[in-house]
């Protein structure tokens, strides 16, 4: 694989990142808790639109359908797992989180051990670009990831539920004398954090053509190293580290290392390295 | 003649703020010495990089003649630095005995294989009565920090300072938040300690107590040394009063 | 002996007691001395690994196991370092990729990845109840030695260390050192569980130390109640064996898993252990009732 080609490989993969990564930076801003049970919305995003996709034959439906639940899920899941335990040491609600996201792998499991595919997958194909094919649904993943994320940032900097939410994460007790609900603020971050999840979930699903409850596993546990390395709560520092990890993964399993460590190891070892060198983040807000 | 502990050109920069300037005092041994002066003079930071909580950009600290500039903070108390917080933070899942008793212990904290082959605590627990009572909380010493007042808790950490078997023990401001008869009762006690001999460095903002009690001031405002000496003529400067009347009045006399 | 115990149930003493010393182990790190780790089973990979390629080499079962502690002691001690520079959250996430790392390496290195797994080492030949007296035994060491640790002036030294970090430096404590050692020793022991595992089968697989065992393990501790010595032991004894018992359970094994942690954390934080003191508190108090000292929680 050519350079460029490897280098456009690894920004299509950062661009899932960014959509899973995005969400867990939401919650983690606000609330201060490594929301692990995301992984379960990416997949559920994976199964609602392949089955949606299969009954109605329309990918856009899907992708609404997803969205939509998966966000509804996300502000349940505030409500009824997190809400209760904010009080309580950190470590209980990561533990309650890890806990969630496996019984929700199971969940996915009873449902359909196999996974589930597409009776006919759309965009597939490939094309040609700097020597190297590339799929077309990695093509639109990415430009997609881009659209959703440029919405998010028009609307964090345009609007005035934009501002509100932003003025709650960098300061929540002088939001809160505003007058700016903060609950309604949680509530949309779950929302949109785990609406991005899903359409990531069926982004990738595209590329794959299988959705397993498993599938979320690796992504997720990645997206976490990710907004770690970001420093936690830096939404630029976040999306930066996500292509930064695309890339590397990209070249690092190309490359001599690729021969002892497979591409998680290698992930995770760059996120180790980086934390040794730099323990707040690449970007940690003071 | 020597000090006991001495600080030499003691800069401390924030950012773009230099919060401590050239700072320089010297603690003769067995003096009780009070840091003193206006909000924000930096006397907190200066406590800061002697204990080792803060890195000075320049400077040093010394203790008993030793370099402790750079050491980690819990190496520089091995070394005879006791002190007492500002914000109390005492274990708050040990009773106060067992967080006096925890400090006594200290010859057996040294290292991870010392502290294993170590069991007894009676020792410790015994000479943490002691201490106890010499800050008069013994009767409270089954207690659990959360269930006990901040007046309390603040003698708590002077004993817990004082298990140390400091060569020094530096108080930030453990006056702090006491009524006037718990400050006077604690302060007496400070006064009691170092007629015993221990070297004893106050930041205090009870300008009054201080007055009573310190041999020897410092007084600090904007980072810099502004006065030194024995408090009726530290506070006769004219320059230490006008940094005090420059900033609240009622900071004075708590 | 065969009276009493039949292979099957020799076999369940032998889930038990590994998972014993799995959980007292990670109590050490994490319970004792408030670190969290999300990783441990990757040491008993270490230690499963590195036994059975030692006694291959030829040096017999006991010296392989003991070789094997030491490197995965070795590792913990290199995870301790990192653990010294990160705190909470991000330790939490750098375990979590030593679990990964493991099996990543492992699973791509040649020498060590075989069609399904690693074998062909030589098994000890203490007989079946020979073996599992040797890891009760085993249990029953990392149990006393749990128990000796947390009396000892090591113990309290933890135990600040979790109450309170900075405060445990302003009384002298080096940190960093009994951190160290509270990794090393964790570790290792994990390790000691690795070898136990290994030789009780004829083959080994890196999945089987990966994250989601390493949630398991931390299951035991936070059920059983962060600390408690009882409580972790019964809860790695309880949860080890009931997917075994009820086949039911067993089907749905990370269900059940996962439900626990999340409706223990959601609704009793501090463990069986917590529980328990709670309830005999209550019991206390309604026997003999006096003010309490205001502490309510």
């Amino acid at each position: 694989m050519t350079e460029i080609a490897l280098l456009v490989q690894g920004l299509l993969d950062g661009s899932i990142y960014a959509l899973i990564a995005v969400g867990l930076t939401l919650v983690y801003g606000l609330l201060r808790v490594l929301h692990v049970a995301h992984a379960g919305l990416f997949t559920l995003g994976g199964y609602v639109g392949v089955v949606v996709t299969n009954e109605t034959g329309s990918l856009v439906l899907a992708l609404a359908a997803a969205m939509a639940l998966a966000g509804l899920v996300g502000m349940a899941i505030y409500r009824l797992v997190y809400q209760p335990i904010l009080h309580y040491p950190p470590y209980v609600a990561l533990i309650a989180s890890i806990g969630l996201f496996i019984a929700m792998q199971e969940g996915f499991r009873f449902y359909d051990e196999q996974g589930v595919s597409y009776v006919t997958a759309p965009l597939q194909g490939t094309v040609a670009f700097a020597g190297q094919r590339l799929q077309v649904a990695k093509i639109v993943t990415f430009f997609g990831a881009i659209a959703l994320l440029a919405g998010l940032g028009f609307l964090a900097a345009r609007t005035r539920t934009g501002v509100a939410w932003r003025a709650t994460v960098t300061q929540p007790r002088m939001a809160a004398s505003f007058g700016i609900d903060i609950i309604r603020v949680r509530y949309l971050n779950f929302f949109i954090g785990s609406a991005l999840a899903a359409a990531a979930g069926v982004m990738v699903s595209l590329t794959t053509n299988l959705v397993e409850p498993t599938s979320g596993d690796v992504w997720s546990y990645k997206a976490l190293a990710i907004i770690v390395l970001g420093g936690l709560g830096s939404m630029r520092g976040t999306l930066i580290a996500c292509f930064a990890l695309g890339v590397i993964e990209s070249f690092g399993t190309t490359s001599v290392l690729g021969e002892i460590m497979n591409r998680d190891a290698i992930a995770f070892a760059f996120l180790i390295l980086v934390l040794m060198v730099r323990p707040q983040g690449l970007f940690a807000r003071a | 003649m020597s000090a006991i502990l001495s600080v030499r050109d003691l800069t401390v920069r924030f950012g773009g703020v230099t919060a401590v300037d050239g700072v320089g005092f010297a603690v003769e041994a067995g003096t009780l010495l009070g840091l003193i002066g206006p909000n924000g003079a930096g006397k907190t930071t200066v406590m800061r990089a002697i204990t080792g909580i803060v890195s000075p950009g320049e400077g040093t600290v010394e203790l008993a003649g030793r370099r402790i500039t750079g050491l980690p903070t819990h190496a520089r108390v091995r070394l005879g630095l006791g002190l007492s917080q500002q914000l109390v933070r005492p274990f708050r899942g040990m009773t106060l005995i067992e967080n006096v008793a925890f400090a006594a212990g200290h010859a057996l904290t040294r290292g991870a294989l010392g502290a294993f082959a170590a069991v007894g605590r009676s020792k410790q627990r015994a000479r943490a009565r002691e201490l106890l009572e010499l800050v008069g909380i013994a009767g409270r010493a089954e207690e659990r920090p959360d269930a006990v007042p901040l007046g309390v808790l603040k003698r708590m950490e002077v004993a817990r300072a004082l298990a140390l078997d400091p060569k020094v023990l530096l108080l930030d401001e453990p006056l702090a938040g006491l009524n006037s008869g718990e400050a006077a009762t604690l302060a007496d006690t400070v006064v009691a300690l170092n007629a015993r001999g221990l070297t004893i460095v106050l930041i205090e903002h009870n300008l009054s107590e201080v007055m009573r009690i310190c041999g020897r001031l410092v007084v600090l405002d904007n980072g810099r040394v502004i006065g030194e000496g024995a408090p009726r003529e530290v506070m006769a400067d004219r320059r230490v009063r006008a940094a005090y009347l420059g900033a609240e009045v009622g900071d004075a006399a708590a | 002996m065969e009276a009493l115990l039949g292979q099957y149930d020799v076999s369940l003493v032998r889930t038990a007691a590994i998972a014993v010393i799995m959980a007292l182990s990670l109590n050490m790190i994490t319970g004792f001395c408030g670190q969290i780790s999300l990783g441990h089973a990757a040491f008993m990979g270490v230690g499963a690994y590195a036994s059975v390629v030692l006694n291959i080499e030829g040096l017999g079962f006991v010296l392989a196991t003991l070789a094997g502690m030491a490197i995965a002691g070795l590792f913990g001690l290199i995870v301790g370092l990192t653990s010294l520079r990160v705190r909470h959250d991000f330790l939490a996430i750098t375990t979590m990729g030593v679990a990964f790392l493991f099996r990543g390496i492992v699973e791509q290195m040649p020498a060590l990845k075989e069609t399904d797994g690693f074998s062909g080492y030589p098994l000890p030949d203490y007989g079946i109840y020979g073996y599992m007296g040797v890891t009760l035994a085993a249990a029953a060491l990392v149990l006393a030695l749990s128990v000796y640790i947390r009396r000892s002036w090591m113990g309290f030294t933890f135990g600040s260390i979790a109450d309170d970090e900075d405060t445990a430096r302003i009384v002298g404590i080096d940190v960093a050192r009994f951190k160290l050692a509270a990794f090393v020793l964790g570790t290792g022991l994990a390790g000691l569980a690795g070898s136990l595992y290994a030789h009780q089968t004829t083959i080994i697989q890196a999945e089987n130390f990966g994250f989601i065992e390493s949630i398991t393990v931390l299951s035991m501790v936070v059920v059983g109640g962060v600390g408690s010595i009882v409580g972790v032991v019964v809860a790695a004894i309880v949860l080890s064996l009931l997917p075994l018992w009820f086949q039911f359970i067993g089907d749905y094994k990370l269900l059940f898993y996962g439900g626990l942690l999340f409706l223990m954390m959601r609704f009793a934080p501090d463990g069986l252990a917590g529980l328990i003191e709670r309830a005999l508190r209550a019991l206390r108090e309604r026997n003999a009732p006096r003010a309490s000292a205001g502490a309510g929680q």
